[in-house]
C-alpha cells in the first residue's frame, strides 16, 4: 500500500466528508488522486493539520471530518492528541500514514521507523478508537469501520515509500474559499 | 474585576464562542467569567499554544468564530502557525497575550520575549493593541475583535501590567 492508494481509498470512501490534508506529499497526493471542493490542502504549519481537523469537527459536529497526516508531523505535535481525546469528536478521522521518514527532504528516517508506536501513543493519549492497518484490505475495512462506530478515530496506515506527485500549487486563499463554500 | 468583564462582553458580543488557552494567572478572570457560561462560550485548554492556531484556523473554515488566550512567553511558540498558515489562510481571530517581561518584571527569562512580541507582531503585520487603561478595555476589546474578524487576520491585544497589576498582585 502506497500514499497513492490511501488517498484513493479515502477520497473514494469520503461522500460528504471535509478533508484536511497535511502538507507536501499527503495533499499533492489526494490532489492528483482525489481532488474535490471539500479537501483543503496545508501548504505549511506541519504539526497543526490534525488541530485544524479538531477545531474544524468541534465546529461543524454534523459533518465528518478527515485528516490526512504524516507521521513526522504527527510526531511535531503529539500533545494534539491529548486534546482531540479531552474534546472527544466523534465526528473526527484522523489517518496518519506512516512511512518512517521525512519524506518531503530526501527520506531522513525517523522515530517512527524505528521504535515508536503512533497507535499505542493515540491510545495512551485517550483517543477512543485507534485501528492499524499494513495493507490495503486492512485500511478499507479500518475506514468501513469508522462510518459506523463514533471517534475520535486515529487510523495508523504504513505505506511503502515511492515518492509522491508532482505538486500542484493551489492557492491557499482560493483553496480555502472553495473549501469553506463546501462546508456550509 | 471590571477589565475582565469587559474583555468577556466584547468577545461574546462579537460571537466569539471557542477560546482556547493555556493558562496564566493573570488571565484567571477572564478564564473564570469564560468557564461561567457554558452556554455561548467553550473553552478548550491546550497543550502548546500553537495548536490553538491550528484549532481556531479549523473552526473558521466551519464558521465558528474563535479567539486564543495566553501569556507573552507561549506567543514565542505560535509563531509557524500564523505565519504559514493564520496568515496566508486570512483566519481571523483576536489574540488575549498577558505581558510578562515589561514593568515591574523579577524573572529575567520572560524579558526577551516580552520585549520582542511587539515588534514580532509588526514584523508579521500583525495588528496590536495595548490594554493598559481601565476605561478603554470595553472599546479597545471589541474593536480588536471585529477587525480581526472583518480583516481575516489575527489582532493582539496586549494585556498590560499597569492594568492587571502583574503576576504579583499589584505593585
Amino acid at each position: 500500500m502506497d500514499r497513492a492508494d490511501v488517498m484513493r481509498a479515502v477520497a473514494e470512501r469520503a461522500g460528504d466528508a471535509l478533508i484536511i490534508a497535511n502538507l507536501g506529499s499527503n495533499a499533492y497526493d489526494l490532489y492528483t488522486h482525489g481532488h474535490r471542493p471539500g479537501n483543503l490542502y496545508m501548504r505549511g504549519a506541519m504539526g497543526l493539520t490534525g488541530s485544524v481537523g479538531l477545531g474544524l469537527a468541534m465546529a461543524r459536529p454534523d459533518r465528518r471530518v478527515i485528516v490526512v497526516d504524516g507521521d513526522g508531523s504527527l510526531l511535531m505535535n503529539l500533545g494534539q492528541l491529548a486534546t482531540t481525546a479531552a474534546e472527544a469528536p466523534a465526528n473526527l478521522v484522523h489517518i496518519v500514514l506512516v512511512n518512517g521518514l521525512w519524506q518531503e527532504t530526501g527520506g531522513q528516517r525517523i522515530a517512527t521507523g524505528g521504535r515508536t508506536d503512533l497507535a499505542a501513543i493515540a491510545r495512551g493519549a485517550g483517543i477512543a478508537e485507534v485501528a492499524e492497518a499494513a495493507d490495503l484490505d486492512a485500511l478499507t475495512r479500518a475506514l468501513d469501520g469508522t462510518q459506523h462506530a463514533p471517534g475520535p478515530w486515529l487510523v495508523a496506515a504504513r505505506i511503502t515509500e515511492h515518492g509522491s506527485s508532482q505538486a500542484p500549487n493551489t492557492d491557499p486563499l482560493a483553496n480555502r474559499d472553495e473549501f469553506m463554500r463546501a462546508a456550509r | 474585576m471590571a477589565w475582565a468583564d469587559d474583555i468577556v462582553e466584547a468577545f461574546r458580543s462579537q460571537q466569539v464562542k471557542l477560546v482556547v488557552y493555556v493558562a496564566d494567572k493573570v488571565l484567571v478572570p477572564v478564564l473564570e467569567r469564560i468557564a461561567a457560561d457554558p452556554e455561548h462560550f467553550r473553552l478548550v485548554p491546550l497543550t502548546r499554544e500553537e495548536e490553538g492556531v491550528g484549532i481556531l484556523a479549523g473552526a473558521f473554515f466551519g464558521g465558528v468564530r474563535g479567539a486564543l488566550l495566553m501569556q507573552s512567553s507561549g506567543f514565542g511558540n505560535t509563531l509557524n502557525g500564523l505565519a504559514s498558515l493564520a496568515i496566508p489562510y486570512q483566519v481571523g481571530f483576536p489574540m488575549l497575550i498577558s505581558m510578562r517581561g515589561a514593568l515591574g518584571e523579577t524573572n529575567k527569562a520572560q524579558v526577551p520575549m516580552g520585549r520582542a512580541l511587539p515588534e514580532v507582531l509588526d514584523s508579521f503585520g500583525i495588528p496590536r493593541y495595548d490594554l493598559d487603561r481601565p476605561e478603554a478595555v470595553a472599546a479597545v476589546s471589541r474593536g480588536a475583535a471585529r477587525q480581526a474578524f472583518a480583516t481575516g487576520r489575527p489582532v493582539g491585544l496586549l494585556l498590560s501590567s499597569l492594568m492587571t497589576g502583574g503576576k504579583g498582585g499589584g505593585f
